[in-house]
C-alpha cells in the first residue's frame, strides 16, 4: 500500500495555488510544479458540506442527502437540523483503506463530529461543538494533544468588523494546527493522512477584498493587503516542516473542496419572490434585514420561499407537504418549470445580463435522499450571494446580510498529486471532478506497489 | 456468579508489552483488565457518536453557525 498525505485547503483556487496571483509559496508551489495538477470542478451545491465528503466517497449530495450545513424537515420554513458525522451512510477512503489494512489519520474533515472509531486516529472539524467535546479518536489523544498544544482552536468568527481581530485569530489557529499535524505526522502510524484546514476559507472571505485587484470593492489597505499572501507564507512554512516529517515516498496530495472568487454583491431571494407574486407576506417587515419566519407569512398566497448563503435553495408550497400548502401536486411541475425560468431571467439591478443557474434536484444526481430543496439556484454564476432576509427595499444589496464577507464560492478548486517514485506524470490533467477523486486516491493508494 | 467470559488471542509481543507496562506503570491488576478497560473505551466513542449532537452541542454549533453568518 502506497502512503498518501492530503493536504486539504478549504477553498484554494487555481488563481492562487497555480497562478501564484499574488502569494509567495516556494515549498509547496515547487511541490506543485512536480505534481499532476487538475482543475478540480466541484458539487452542486458548491460548498463544504457536502464538497468534502463528495471528495472522500465519491457520492454526489443527492446520493449523500446532504445539501449544505442545515436542512429542513418537509413542513418547516427554517431549518431543523443541523448535519454531523452520523449522516455518512457511505463508505469513505478512510473507511476503504482501514478495510485494506491501512491505519488513517483525519484531521479536520468536514463533517466528522461526533468522532468515529478508525483504525488509527481521527480529530474532528469546525463543526465540532467546543474543545471541551470528546473530538479525538481513540479517546485519549485528545488529552495528549491538549498537554503538548492547549484547547483545540476548530474555528474563527471571521464575518466582523475587527479586521486585525480575524486575523490575529486566525493565524493563531492555523499556527497550532499545523504544529498538531508536524506532531501527528512524526508520532503516529498512518498510511493515510488527511489534513483539512479551514482556516484558509476563513481568510478568504474575510481579507478578499484586500487581497484581489479584480474585487468589484478592491482597497488597498497597507495592513489589510497583506494578510492573504502571509497567511499562504504560513502555510508554506508550515508545510516545509510537515514534508520534511514525511516518509520520502509519501504520495502528497494538494487539494482544495471548491475556489473562490470576488462577492459582487447579494441577492435578497425572498424580496424577488415577493415582487414576483410567488412570495406573499403578511405585513413588510419594519426593519430591514429580518430573518422569515413561518407567522410572517401569507400562506394561502405563497407559492414559494426561498433560503438564502452561497447558493438558494427554493422550497415549494406545496399541498400535502407543506401545512398550508397551495400547489396541487398536479400543478408542481408547472409551478417549477415557470419558477426557474424566471429566476433564470433574473438581471443585475442595472440591467446588467446575468448567468443564472436554476436546478431540480432530480435532474442532477442519480439519487436524491434526505430533505432536498426543489430547486437549487445560483445568481450570476455564483458572483452575488443569496440574502435570505426580508424587510429590504430592493433585492440587490451591496453586502451580505450576515455580516461582512468579500467573497463567494467558485467551481474550480485544484486537486495536485505529487510521486516522488514518478508513477504519476507532472503537468496539466484537465478537469478533474470531486466525485472522481475517492475512486483514484483508492486505486493509486492500492493498486501500485 | 460471575460474568460468562470468552477467550481471544494476541500475540505474545503484545501481551508482554503489556504486562511490562502494568508493571511500570500499574493502573491495572492484570492484561486482561487492561484490554477490556481500552475495548471499552474505543466502543463508547461509538456509542456517543451514534447518538450524534446532544441538545445542546446542537444549539452551541448553531450559535456558532449564527455568529459566522451561516444561519
Amino acid at each position: 500500500m502506497r502512503k498518501v498525505f492530503v493536504l486539504g485547503l478549504d477553498s484554494a483556487p487555481p488563481k492562487t495555488l497555480y497562478e501564484r496571483y499574488g502569494v509567495d509559496i516556494p515549498v509547496l508551489g515547487s511541490l506543485i510544479d512536480d505534481s499532476r495538477r487538475w482543475l478540480m470542478r466541484t458539487c452542486h451545491p458548491p460548498i463544504t458540506i457536502p464538497a468534502w465528503l463528495v471528495m472522500f466517497t465519491g457520492k454526489t449530495p443527492g446520493e449523500l442527502g446532504i445539501y449544505g450545513f442545515r436542512h429542513r424537515k418537509p413542513g418547516d420554513v427554517g431549518h431543523t437540523y443541523i448535519i454531523n458525522s452520523n449522516f455518512i451512510k457511505h463508505q469513505t477512503l478512510w473507511d476503504t483503506i482501514s478495510r485494506a489494512g491501512g491505519r488513517v489519520g483525519i484531521f479536520g474533515v468536514p463533517p466528522t463530529y461526533p468522532p468515529r472509531p478508525v483504525r488509527g486516529f481521527m480529530i474532528t472539524d469546525f463543526m465540532t461543538p467546543g474543545p471541551e467535546n470528546q473530538y479525538a479518536f481513540p479517546p485519549w489523544l485528545k488529552h495528549e494533544l491538549e498537554s503538548r498544544f492547549g484547547p483545540l482552536i476548530f474555528d474563527v468568527k471571521f464575518r466582523r468588523h475587527d479586521k486585525e481581530r480575524v486575523r490575529d485569530e486566525l493565524f493563531q489557529m492555523t499556527r497550532q494546527h499545523l504544529k498538531i499535524i508536524e506532531y501527528l505526522v512524526k508520532r503516529k502510524a498512518w498510511d493515510l493522512f488527511i489534513y483539512v484546514e479551514i482556516g484558509i476559507d476563513r481568510i478568504h472571505h474575510a481579507f478578499w477584498k484586500y487581497f484581489d485587484v479584480s474585487h468589484p470593492r478592491y482597497e488597498e489597505n497597507k495592513e489589510l493587503s497583506r494578510v492573504i499572501p502571509d497567511y499562504y507564507k504560513l502555510i508554506d512554512e508550515g508545510f516545509k516542516r510537515i514534508r520534511k516529517a514525511l516518509p520520502k515516498d509519501t504520495i502528497i496530495v494538494v487539494a482544495s473542496d471548491h475556489g473562490v472568487k470576488s462577492m459582487a454583491g447579494a441577492f435578497a431571494v425572498n424580496e424577488w419572490l415577493i415582487k414576483e407574486g410567488y412570495l406573499k407576506l403578511k405585513e413588510k417587515p419594519k426593519k430591514p434585514g429580518t430573518d422569515l419566519t413561518r407567522e410572517m407569512i401569507d400562506w394561502d398566497s405563497t407559492i414559494a420561499w426561498g433560503w438564502g448563503g452561497y447558493y438558494s435553495r427554493i422550497f415549494i408550497n406545496l399541498k400535502g407537504r407543506e401545512p398550508k400548502g397551495i400547489v396541487g401536486k398536479e400543478e408542481f411541475d408547472d409551478v417549477i418549470t415557470q419558477l426557474s425560468n424566471d429566476l433564470r431571467r433574473v438581471k443585475g439591478d442595472n440591467g446588467a445580463l446575468w448567468r443564472n443557474i436554476v436546478l431540480r434536484p432530480e435532474e442532477i444526481y442519480p439519487e436524491v435522499r434526505g430533505d432536498p430543496p426543489d430547486l437549487m439556484a445560483y445568481f450570476d454564476d455564483l458572483s452575488w450571494r443569496a440574502a435570505g432576509t426580508v424587510g429590504w427595499d430592493t433585492p440587490f444589496l451591496p453586502e451580505n446580510d450576515r455580516g461582512p464577507d468579500d467573497a463567494v464560492h467558485d467551481w474550480h478548486g485544484v486537486f495536485t498529486v505529487y510521486d516522488p517514485e514518478g508513477t504519476v506524470s507532472r503537468g496539466m490533467g484537465g478537469e478533474m471532478p470531486i466525485e472522481r477523486i475517492a475512486d483514484y486516491l483508492r486505486e493509486l493508494m492500492l493498486s501500485k506497489s | 456468579m460471575g460474568e460468562e467470559t470468552v477467550s481471544i488471542e494476541i500475540s505474545r509481543e503484545l501481551y508482554e508489552k503489556v504486562k511490562k507496562y502494568i508493571e511500570e506503570n500499574g493502573g491495572f491488576s492484570s492484561v486482561r483488565e487492561f484490554v477490556e478497560f481500552v475495548i471499552n473505551e474505543v466502543l463508547s466513542t461509538e456509542e456517543e457518536a451514534s447518538a450524534g449532537y446532544t441538545k445542546e452541542e446542537e444549539e452551541k454549533v448553531k450559535e456558532r453557525l449564527r455568529s459566522l453568518g451561516y444561519l
